[in-house]
């Protein structure tokens, strides 16, 4: 049998943060991703921060992957605004909550991990092979065994292979924990659900329309009615020439108020400030019935194609040094370009009768679970000599604006690779050791702390932000509260009940419908200005959605319900956000070919990861 | 060390899009794309899994003209090839495959400073020309022992003997896999069912590791080019080319168009009345009328 000192499941951003760090301290190891690809199988928000803390060190993304991070990763967008709009119909109200964005951040970038964890996994191989590791895409870890002292990594894929040490970085949905029995399932009060939509809109526009610099951008949130009720709201972050538009929402709060995920998305979507958002000029094809139905198919072909080209050079018109049309020669000049470009449509106008009307172009649906770290975080994150980190280890800081999940996967597995490289030079791999020493290197990080408890700093920032709204017109029970905090003493002393009390005795009450739908919706009908939108957005229908997604389908289900009856699993056939479930009779019958691997159902379900290469392949995530 | 030689081909690429026609329907040579053939790259793919499992080296060579050299290019890509060697000269032209065996047996014979050559292999057809005869021709020439159609294989080291499943099909019997042991040197064609299946890790981070070796080392790949026309080769004139070919083509015939009686209608769907007489006729087929 083959042996290794390390093995990372899961290649997600904590996975290869992981293994650049582990071979970066000159120890070999292996990283096992079931995807066929780096990146294909991770979703996020989301935002990737840089953060600082006078209390405590933290492992930032740079101080993994080189100074140079910002000038070499393919990241989005400078986040330099951050905005929290209330709504309520047609009224918004907008507050800026830049302030809380730029808390203890050094820098906050719009990502998409499809692009970036291969940039990741790029850097992060060629300092593993150096040391004797590497990256293994398509491989699926099945189980781990411990016989006679010895760990035993076993694949769908491999032939099994022995370890020293694991580093569990394989999600939410984490399959070594449950092997390893570390934790049990997150219930649904411990997570959020999230449902995300790309939406194509060409660089410049961006720029223009959110007031943008060339590569800055800017971030977005929303609650109040959009939220159709749930504790949670919607997002909105300017990409480089996309956006990420989502819908993130308590798992418990879906669950007592069942709505289909894609509807949460198009509520969004139909809200006139998002709908002017992500506005842009789409052509749609005209009618020509008077032709005969072959003569219609030559027609669609060529139409097609005509779309192809004019849509291919207007993104490029409208994106950095012209998408590189000048330089490669094609034209001569910006003028030639647009030029071309009024042609075509000229010609699909007259020609082919093709319409060009408002519209949006969405890209890719996606879903996940997020772990809500102030109520799931691992008191243990480790299991004999396997560490957990990020997602799998329920790590993750989400209170109130603040957004934060990637970055604290990457400090959790710098301080895993740490602890694992200094016991492979002890050779000593006892839990005593090796997983006490991580739990006390995880405790010293600040963003531990966060999740235990109310950051007294970024309260008062946010209590100096909403100081000057008149919230007595709109919730005087509100306003009342608010004063309050407002006094130092008071606050001081309410902060310390509260933590003693801890967030899991206090939730309920800041995580209420009431904080993100009814005050929201209060302020935004007595403060908020009215906004109209030009159109109505087409928006796809789910399965319009889903044959957009690429699959490689496994004939063999990787879920198997364990209760057909189950009030749950009924529950799921609504809430599924690729709607696998459906009822047969009595039973809820799982058809597993369009899932997209979130593991909404995974709480009632025997929930596996597709075997390797198989399933679902984000291209943007 | 195992000495891997891979024997390829440049072919125009049949896949959509890429095939341009002359006016009499026959297939423009000079506008089409040419690429590696799929049946060499699976030559290549087999010929890359000696080198992750057994640290083989491998030479590849092709004979045709300079632009063959594009298809050396892409089996480095696939194998991280050390040698690639390319068999050029205007007196091979017109070569049938026994001309065209003279010229890659004294290409093998030369592979690697004329070291002993341990495998062989070659794809089992072209997908231009469909005879299959080149390998066997070739293996013969060189003395080797043949197997065609090799699915899977296994090198024991120490023996210097090779395990390989061959895919045989005989008349009126259903598909034989055939197991056969035979020492080293042998030419094998690969069977298009092969799959190079790397199942430990230290195989996959091999695999990683010499792929994107092959894709950097592609990219100089004149550093790694030979090119030997017929005298570097030693060849006899007579034996290459035109003349060195047995083969007459006596007549060229175009493959007539097989006759169809199928009519196409099209159903406008938004009416339903007009699927009756479809389901109607699905019913008297399934019926056997």
């Amino acid at each position: 049998m083959e042996q290794f000192d390390v093995a990372i499941v899961g290649g997600g951003s904590a996975g290869l943060s992981a293994l650049k760090k582990l071979s970066d301290l000159n120890k070999s190891a292996i990283l096992i991703e079931a995807g066929d690809k780096i990146g294909t199988k991770n979703v996020s928000g989301g935002i990737l921060y840089s953060k600082n803390d006078p209390t405590g060190r933290i492992f930032n993304v740079e101080d993994v992957f080189g100074e140079d991070f910002e000038s070499s990763a393919p990241i989005e967008r400078l986040i330099k605004k951050y905005y929290l709009h209330a709504t309520s119909g047609n009224k918004i109200f907008t507050m800026d909550l830049t302030p809380l964005h730029e808390y203890k951040t050094n820098f906050g970038f719009s990502v998409l991990l499809n692009r970036l964890n291969p940039w990741f996994a790029e850097r992060a191989s060629e300092s593993a092979e150096k040391q004797g590791g590497g990256i293994i895409t398509g491989v699926h870890v099945s189980d781990i065994q411990w016989i006679e002292n010895k760990t035993i990594v076993r694949t769908n894929e491999l032939e099994d292979f022995q370890v020293k040490s694991i580093i569990a970085a394989d999600g939410i949905n984490s399959e070594v924990a449950e092997i390893t029995s570390a934790r049990s399932k997150f219930n649904p009060e411990e997570v959020y659900f999230g449902v995300k939509v790309i939406i194509k809109l060409p660089e410049k526009i961006i720029e223009e329309r959110f007031h943008l610099d060339s590569s800055e951008g800017s971030a977005h949130l929303l609650a109040g009615d959009i939220t159709l009720n749930h504790v949670g709201g919607g997002f909105l972050y300017t990409n480089r020439e996309t956006l990420s538009l989502g819908a993130v929402y308590h798992y418990n709060s879906l669950l007592s108020n069942p709505v289909a995920p894609a509807q949460l998305v198009d509520e969004l979507i139909k809200n006139p400030l998002v709908s002017e958002y992500i506005k842009d000029e789409v052509p749609t094809r005209g009618e020509n019935d008077d032709l005969s139905k072959e003569d219609q198919l030559k027609v669609q072909l060529s139409v097609s194609k005509l779309i192809k080209t004019y849509n291919d050079l207007r993104y490029k018109y409208f994106s950095k040094n012209n998408g590189g049309l000048i330089e490669s020669g094609r034209f001569n000049n910006t003028e030639e370009i647009k030029s071309r470009i009024d042609s075509i449509k000229q010609d699909l106008t007259e020609k082919y009768g093709t319409k060009f009307v408002n519209n949006y172009v969405e890209l890719e649906y996606s879903a996940k679970l997020i772990p809500d770290g102030k109520r799931c975080v691992m008191k243990r994150p480790y299991y004999n000599n396997v560490l957990f980190i990020g997602d799998a280890a329920g790590r993750g800081i989400f209170i109130g604006p603040k957004i934060e999940g990637i970055n604290v996967g990457i400090d959790d597995a710098v301080r895993a690779s740490i602890a694992v490289s200094r016991s492979i030079e002890k050779n000593n791999f006892d839990s005593d050791y090796l997983g006490n020493y991580f739990q006390s290197m995880i405790n010293e990080s600040p963003y531990t702390r966060q999740m235990i408890k109310i950051d007294e700093g970024y309260l008062s920032l946010f209590l100096d932000l909403v100081k000057d709204i008149s919230f007595s017109s709109a919730n005087p029970g509100f306003e009342f509260g608010l004063r309050m905090m407002k006094n130092k003493r008071f606050r001081e002393t309410a902060l310390r009940l509260a933590n003693i009390l801890g967030y899991k005795r206090i939730l309920p009450i800041i995580e209420s419908e009431r904080a993100y739908v009814k005050v929201p919706m209060q302020l935004a009908d007595k403060l908020g200005k009215v906004v109209t939108s030009s159109y109505t957005p087409e928006i796809p229908a789910l399965s319009e959605r889903i044959a957009k997604l690429q699959y490689n389908d496994d004939t063999e289900p990787h879920i198997t319900v364990n209760d057909k009856r189950s009030e749950f699993m009924k529950k799921l056939i609504l809430l599924c956000p690729t709607k696998c479930y459906s009822l047969e009779g009595k039973d809820v019958m799982l058809q597993h070919e369009g899932c997209v691997e979130c593991g909404t159902c995974s709480i009632g379900t025997r929930w596996r990861h597709p075997k390797g290469e198989k399933g679902i392949r984000y291209r943007y995530g | 060390m195992l000495n891997v030689g891979v024997i390829i081909k440049l072919e125009p690429d049949f896949s959509e899009g890429n095939v341009s026609y002359n006016s009499d329907g026959t297939l423009n040579r000079a506008e089409t794309k040419n690429i590696l053939g799929p049946h060499s790259a699976i030559a290549c793919n087999a010929a890359f899994y000696c080198k992750v499992k057994y640290g083989a080296r491998i030479s590849i060579g092709t004979m045709g003209p300079p632009i063959a050299e594009s298809a050396l290019k892409q089996a480095q890509v696939l194998t991280d090839a050390e040698e690639l060697n390319l068999y050029s000269d205007r007196l091979f032209a017109g070569a049938d495959t026994l001309a065209t065996a003279e010229v890659l047996k004294n290409g093998v014979e030369k592979m690697f400073g004329a070291d002993k050559m341990d495998i062989v292999f070659s794809g089992h057809r072209a997908s231009d020309g469909e005879t299959g005869q080149t390998g066997p021709q070739t293996a013969w020439k060189l003395g080797y022992t043949f197997l065609g159609n090799v699915m899977d294989f296994d090198i024991d080291l120490d023996r210097k003997v090779i395990v390989a499943k061959r895919l045989i099909s005989l008349q009126g019997m259903d598909t034989i896999i055939e197991e056969i042991e035979c020492p080293l040197p042998v030419f094998i064609t690969i069977d298009p069912s092969y799959k190079s299946a790397f199942s430990t890790v230290s195989q996959r981070l091999g695999a990683n590791k010499y792929s994107k070796q092959g894709r950097k080392k592609s990219e100089n790949y004149a550093q790694f080019l030979k090119t030997y026309d017929s005298q570097k080769l030693d060849l006899d004139p007579k034996l290459v080319g035109l003349p060195g070919s047995p083969t007459i083509v006596y007549r060229v015939e175009r493959i007539p168009r097989a006759k169809t009686n199928r009519k196409t209608a099209i159903i406008d769907p938004s009416n339903p009345d007009n699927l009756t007489p479809v389901v109607t006729k699905i019913i008297e087929i399934a019926r056997g009328k």
